[in-house]
């Protein structure tokens, strides 16, 4: 028996429920996609769930409202993970407590935070409170609405939340394996602060930031549980809108759940199938 | 061009003290080594004259200028890696450029300045490689192209062959000496080894746990060392304890004459050194002892005898043309030539 015939038949134990569960799963959420529902009578498979799922009207303003509020928080992390995790290498004291205390959100579920994040911002929170209570506010409906507003920014603030100590311990690690050899290279050459980070410090961390940017995307874009809990009903975020057709107590809409989340999961395998092809290559050193 | 003075330099991290008030003059255009083994300060000195690391006490000039508080990237002096640290990412050209983009010169320039840089260092039409598609020796002119392309006032090499092989250790040494010549930048160098010292250095600053032991001409660390520490760095020494007495040192083997020392030196105690390969086989006019051979090892191109001197045992180099046949065992004349004796 060859070596690779062998990882196979070992890791074929592992390997079998994980690909009949998901691939199965997949499989039926695509027939059911075709409208091929049988134990409600759809036993004819055609396109209708995907032509009057990109009929509704929601559809657009659900994209974009997904794709705003993804990016947003993609770019932010990654923005403040690498700031953080800066600041992080240069501490010198304490640096064990601020780093727990920075890992710390990782180990806490998205639902959690989302509910933390309701209590303190919304307009009946603690925060809105606590300004009412020191007059900087005069009533605490004159908190500005961060849970459950148009533009999704407490859904922002707890992916925020969650991936900045993601992505700014991978930063952080590279940071640290790169030594400072190379900043102090840049600036024998004459490079200043800010030239040293933008052409040394950054080209050098995007193989390791580049993949993690997308595994924030492609998360934020396709979770709905913080969604679901901190955003708005119209228009509600994509995985969102998926979840109220697979809830439907109507189950002839449950084709259109599952039309609309092959098309999420389309776009998603798009976007990493562009990522590869354009950014793929150059993040090979 | 410049000339670079170092006063009362110190460095420490924490409690271990690196560097030790060092004192260095180095003439502009000089060829300068700083040598010595591992840990024991040369980096660290280099990225001080860098502006890379700031020195605890002391000050460095360069020219009449103090430089303690100008930045790195305002000093001009350019520091070249020990691991090259090419920008990965970047090709061979951008890599070169870099310095050059970051004080924002002119493109046309820039492009003029890395293709004469590129045919300097035998590089032309490899531009657009990227590091990952070079040999280590490429990467190693790159790195101090990179360097020579801003026309620097001071040029600062960090282990500069270490990471070479052989063959490509002999043609970086050129590319040194021949850059060294064409641009007479002030040059101070950083290694261990004190065989890449003796041929590219016009001096040498040996350097023992962050001291400065010698600061000299080449020559004088072979000839003229200042301790026996010096003397065993650069290759192997013969030593004897003894007392000046008028133009001798007197030594439990006898009395050996040299010009170093005169009446009025009388009763110093001295080291007494000699090199292995100064020691003629045979009896000569002046200190010629009758010495036990304990070993004879044929080296090929030379007989290496281990001979008894006094309580100690020592080494002599007998050259292909001088060889007396002399055997394990038995006792020999040997004459130790007043004038390659030295005093330590």
């Amino acid at each position: 028996m060859n070596r690779n015939t062998a990882a196979w038949l070992l890791t074929a134990p592992a390997l079998i429920p994980v690909l009949i569960l998901f691939f199965g799963g997949f499989g039926l959420g695509i027939l059911q996609s075709f409208s091929f529902f049988p134990l409600i009578g759809l036993d004819t498979p055609n396109f209708s769930a995907y032509t009057e799922v990109l009929a509704e009207d929601e559809l657009l303003l659900s994209l974009v409202l997904t794709l705003l509020v993804s990016l947003s928080a993609t770019f932010l992390t990654i923005a403040l993970a690498v700031t953080a995790a800066l600041a992080l290498r240069s501490a010198e004291r304490g640096r064990r407590g601020i780093l727990f205390l920075f890992q710390f959100p990782i180990t806490v579920p998205h639902v959690i935070i989302a509910l933390g994040a309701l209590l303190l911002l919304s307009q009946s929170g603690f925060a809105a409170r606590l300004t009412a209570f020191f007059g900087i506010i005069s009533d605490s409906t004159d908190f500005p609405v961060l849970v459950n507003d148009r533009l999704g920014l407490g859904i922002i603030y707890v992916y925020l939340w969650k991936q900045i100590p993601f992505i700014g311990i991978i930063a952080l690690s590279v940071l640290q394996s790169m030594g400072n050899d190379y900043e102090e290279l840049a600036r024998s050459l004459g490079a200043k602060q800010s030239q040293v980070l933008f052409h040394v410090i950054l080209p050098l961390m995007r193989p390791a930031l580049l993949p993690g940017s997308v595994l924030c995307f492609a998360f934020t874009f396709g979770s709905y549980e913080v969604p679901f809990l901190l955003g708005r009903s119209y228009p509600s975020m994509l995985p969102v809108l998926v979840y109220r057709y697979f809830t439907n107590f109507n189950l002839v809409q449950r084709p259109l759940a599952m039309a609309l989340a092959v098309l999420i999961t389309l776009f998603l395998l798009v976007t990493v199938i562009l990522y590869k092809k354009f950014l793929g290559g150059r993040n090979r050193l | 061009m410049i000339d670079l003075r170092l006063k009362g330099v110190s460095k420490s991290y924490g409690k271990n003290t690196v560097v030790k008030s060092l004192d260095m003059k180095i003439a502009s255009g000089e060829l300068i080594a700083l040598l010595g083994p591992s840990g024991c300060g040369k980096t660290t000195i280099l990225k001080i004259i860098a502006g890379l690391q700031q020195p605890d006490e002391g000050t460095v000039f360069f020219g009449s200028q103090v430089m303690n508080s100008v930045p790195a990237e305002k000093r001009e002096a350019v520091m070249v890696f020990q691991n090259y640290l090419l920008f990965p990412f970047m090709t061979v050209e951008e890599n070169i450029a870099f310095g050059l983009k970051m004080r924002r010169t002119d493109k046309a320039v820039i492009k003029e300045r890395v293709n004469e840089i590129l045919a300097l260092i035998r590089m032309e039409g490899m531009g657009r490689r990227k590091p990952s598609e070079l040999s280590g020796g490429q990467k190693q002119r790159v790195a101090l192209a990179r360097a020579l392309v801003l026309r620097p006032q001071l040029l600062l090499l960090d282990e500069p062959l270490s990471n070479l092989d052989a063959h490509l250790r002999d043609e970086m040494r050129e590319l040194i000496l021949r850059v060294h010549r064409e641009f007479q930048v002030t040059t101070v160098f950083v290694t261990h080894d004190q065989e890449e010292a003796v041929l590219l250095a016009d001096r040498i600053a040996l350097i023992f746990e962050g001291n400065l032991h010698q600061f000299a001409p080449v020559r004088d660390f072979y000839e003229r060392p200042q301790s026996e520490r010096v003397a065993s760095f650069f290759g192997n020494s013969n030593f004897l304890k003894g007392f000046c007495s008028g133009q001798a040192v007197e030594t439990e083997l006898g009395a050996f004459k040299t010009p170093l020392t005169g009446e009025n030196e009388s009763g110093r105690t001295v080291s007494l050194m000699i090199r292995p390969e100064h020691i003629i086989p045979g009896k000569g006019e002046d200190n010629s002892f009758l010495c036990p051979i304990r070993s004879k090892i044929y080296m090929g191109s030379f007989i290496r005898y281990r001979i008894e001197v006094g309580e100690g045992l020592w080494d002599v180099i007998d050259g292909p043309e001088a060889r007396k046949g002399y055997e394990e065992g038995e006792s020999a004349w040997f004459t130790f030539p007043p004038h390659m004796i030295w005093l330590v």
